[in-house]
């Protein structure tokens, strides 16, 4: 287990990390989410002792981090970053070499990653010879050629087409199958919906959010509430109390509602206005949470983190 | 993994990476042709001097051949005589300059004849005709006058020669040896050196840097990097050397000196001093930059210490190998390189002289790669601007 204990790094005036703390498990896909400059990418490097933090720790399988636990660790910075004019497969042999591969394997495993991202004609050609998705997949292929325990990517859907998105999805669900604890960070709250079980939040350096999804957004406050009445317009809910309205269109309204909110009672009122196709009741969506989470509010969505 | 083994691949890979590269490859066949060349070119052009070819007109003097081939040997030149029936062929080989200059001279000696040019009289030939012909024509006259051959043997005895410092064939090709000794290591500390200087600024501005330190420590970095260039360094120095020797021994243009071992010994030594030394300085530095071209700013003061120490070298220790300045510049890491080879040539410097000043030096790289590999870590993850180097140093505190 990673587990990331009360960071807190500045770099002269600015606050980059402050307290943070959480922790990512082995066979569970976490999504490191949050808006810009409030710490990911400081997070991520502390993690790879790129950045010294000046409180707190990174401790993996119960040690502090140092560079042997590092070996064993796949990474995928944001700044995207290789050698140019070196060849492809070398590269990857190169990198798997620096984890602690020997010449033979790395070899073996550069040929079988760049089959695996379907690059396998394109083994002997320079890195910038390829195209800006390719050389996406080359990038994953690096963090992943040793076969690491611990994936850590930054931002890894960023540029991607959709087909790499599949592929990058799929790698990504296959490693935390075989036991791999994975920690991505990114800005599509969608896909980390899709791919994810476990979400952190970052906001201003701390962790304002954190857990499985699924808990998170039942511990929120807030219901969504579809309901289409025929042949209404929506005329039901004219004067009707305390109800956000999302949006409202012809027929069909959709809701924001407190997660006690009467339900038989609007139910009630739905029905007395015509005949209720759709009454559906729903927990929030994460960009929804991610949004409550990250704006500054008295009361944060904080679940346990284990 | 050991640390060692992540050194090596570092520097594995700048071998294999920029040794197939283009640039290299043909620096390395570059020089080899400029030093093949600098050597074959004159041989071709000047070597070979064909011998003088000085006409006699028969009958001659009996003895006039032989005395003219004699002040030429004596001369250091090698000139042939070659013997004509009569004038008109003389006159006919002067024309078509098969010879140079042709004696007509009595063979009784009965007066001092005449030296025949085609179009301009020739200083070298006029003389050692003029000489030889004054030479046996006094002979004859002084004979003829009683005195006895012993004497006048005697009289025409030469001055006895005496140089008090002889300068030999040796010194010139070992003073050669040193000064190209000083050039190559500031070529090469220049071209490689950069070398690792835009290596690590492509690297930082590649970004592939942070993948690479996420399992390689900073230090490690920087040591593969000097040791992986500094090889290929090596290599074209081995290659420049080989074809310096084999085109001098092969053309024959000077001996090459007993000292040739130790002196390449020195220069190589001396060549990975310099080169480690300032190749940490120029590589941390370039840590310092985002971009190339801050890069070469930030590289001014280790070219202008390169370029002090080198003229240093070349001015003040030629001239004096033994004065106070080269005898300090001796035992500063920046000017030691250039200036150790060259009082060696001059036989300035004792051996135990030699080895202290290599090990100041070693101390020096040694101080000056670990302030460097903080500088280099503290910086080389900052890609915003140019970095100050008590900034990086700060930034990197153990």
């Amino acid at each position: 287990m990673l587990e990331v204990i009360d960071l807190a790094k500045r770099y002269g005036p600015v606050v980059a990390l402050d307290g943070a703390t959480f922790s990512a498990r082995p066979g569970r896909i976490v999504g490191f989410l949050g808006p810009n400059g409030a710490g990911k990418t400081t997070t991520m490097r502390c993690i790879f002792g790129l950045a010294r933090p000046d409180r707190g720790e990174v401790r993996w399988k119960g040690q502090p981090v140092d560079r042997a636990a590092r070996l064993g660790f796949g990474y995928m910075p944001e700044q995207r970053g290789l050698y140019p004019r070196m060849r492809v497969a070398e590269q990857l042999s190169y990198f798997a070499q620096q984890h602690g591969l020997s010449g033979r394997d790395a070899n073996a495993a550069a040929t079988r990653w760049l089959d695996r991202m379907g690059l396998g004609d394109r083994a002997k050609a320079k890195l910038e010879e390829l195209s800006h998705g390719n050389q996406q997949r080359v990038q994953l292929a690096v963090a992943l050629a040793h076969d690491p325990e611990l994936l850590v990517l930054d931002e890894p859907f960023s540029g991607l087409d959709p087909l790499g998105i599949a592929t990058m999805t799929e790698v990504v669900n296959e490693r935390a199958q075989a036991g791999v604890g994975v920690v991505f960070s990114s800005h599509q709250l969608d896909l980390v919906e899709d791919v994810c079980e476990d979400v952190v939040i970052i906001a201003r350096g701390q962790i304002v959010a954190a857990g499985a999804i699924d808990e998170l957004k039942a511990r929120s406050g807030r219901r969504h509430l579809e309901v289409e009445v025929a042949g209404s317009d929506g005329a039901w809910l004219d004067g009707g109390g305390d109800l956000t309205i999302l949006q409202r269109s012809g027929d069909r309204v959709k809701l924001l509602v407190p997660e006690d909110v009467d339900l038989d009672a609007l139910l009630a009122r739905a029905r007395a206005a015509g005949e209720v196709r759709t009454f559906a009741y729903q927990p929030p969506k994460l960009s929804e949470l991610f949004m409550e989470a990250v704006t500054p509010a008295p009361s944060p969505v904080m679940a346990e983190t284990r | 993994m050991s640390r060692w083994r992540s050194v090596w691949l570092v520097a594995r890979r700048e071998m294999v990476e920029r040794g197939r590269s283009r640039g290299f490859i043909l620096s390395v066949a570059f020089t080899t042709v400029l030093v093949v060349g600098s050597f074959v070119v004159p041989t071709l052009l000047f070597g070979d001097d064909d011998a003088t070819k000085i006409g006699v007109v028969q009958p001659e003097p009996p003895g006039l051949s032989l005395a003219i081939t004699t002040s030429a040997s004596q001369l250091d030149q090698e000139i042939e005589i070659v013997p004509f029936a009569d004038e008109a062929a003389g006159d006919a080989a002067l024309a078509d300059e098969s010879v140079e200059g042709v004696a007509i001279v009595p063979a009784d000696l009965s007066g001092p004849g005449e030296i025949r040019f085609d179009k301009e009289p020739d200083q070298f030939v006029t003389q050692l005709v003029t000489a030889s012909v004054v030479a046996l024509r006094t002979q004859a006259v002084v004979t003829e006058a009683g005195v006895p051959p012993a004497d006048m043997l005697a009289a025409q005895q030469a001055p006895t020669v005496h140089a008090l410092d002889p300068q030999t064939e040796m010194d010139d090709a070992q003073f050669l040896f040193a000064n190209i000794g000083a050039v190559l290591i500031l070529v090469g500390i220049f071209s490689f050196g950069f070398t690792v200087l835009t290596g690590v600024v492509e690297e930082k501005q590649s970004r592939v840097v942070e993948v690479v330190l996420s399992t390689v420590r900073p230090r490690d970095l920087l040591m593969g990097k000097v040791m992986g260039i500094g090889v290929l360094g090596l290599i074209q120095l081995a290659v420049f050397v080989a074809a310096a020797l084999a085109a001098a021994v092969l053309t024959d243009r000077f001996g090459l000196p007993a000292t040739t071992p130790s002196a390449v010994l020195l220069l190589v030594v001396w060549f990975v001093l310099g080169y480690a030394l300032y190749s940490t300085a120029l590589g941390f530095l370039g840590a310092l930059a985002s971009r190339m071209e801050e890069a070469s700013n930030a590289s001014t003061p280790v070219t202008m210490v390169a370029m002090i120490s080198y003229f240093v070298a070349i001015f003040a220790v030629i001239n004096d190998p033994s004065g106070p300045v080269a005898v300090v510049a001796t035992y500063l890491p920046p000017s030691a390189p250039f200036v150790v080879p060259l009082r060696a040539a001059f036989d300035a410097i004792g051996p135990i002289e030699i080895l202290l000043s290599i090990a100041v030096t070693v101390a020096g790289i040694w101080v000056l790669f670990n302030v460097g590999a903080r500088v280099y870590a503290g910086a080389v993850l900052q890609t915003a601007g140019r970095m100050k180097i008590r900034d990086a140093w700060r930034s990197a505190g153990e």
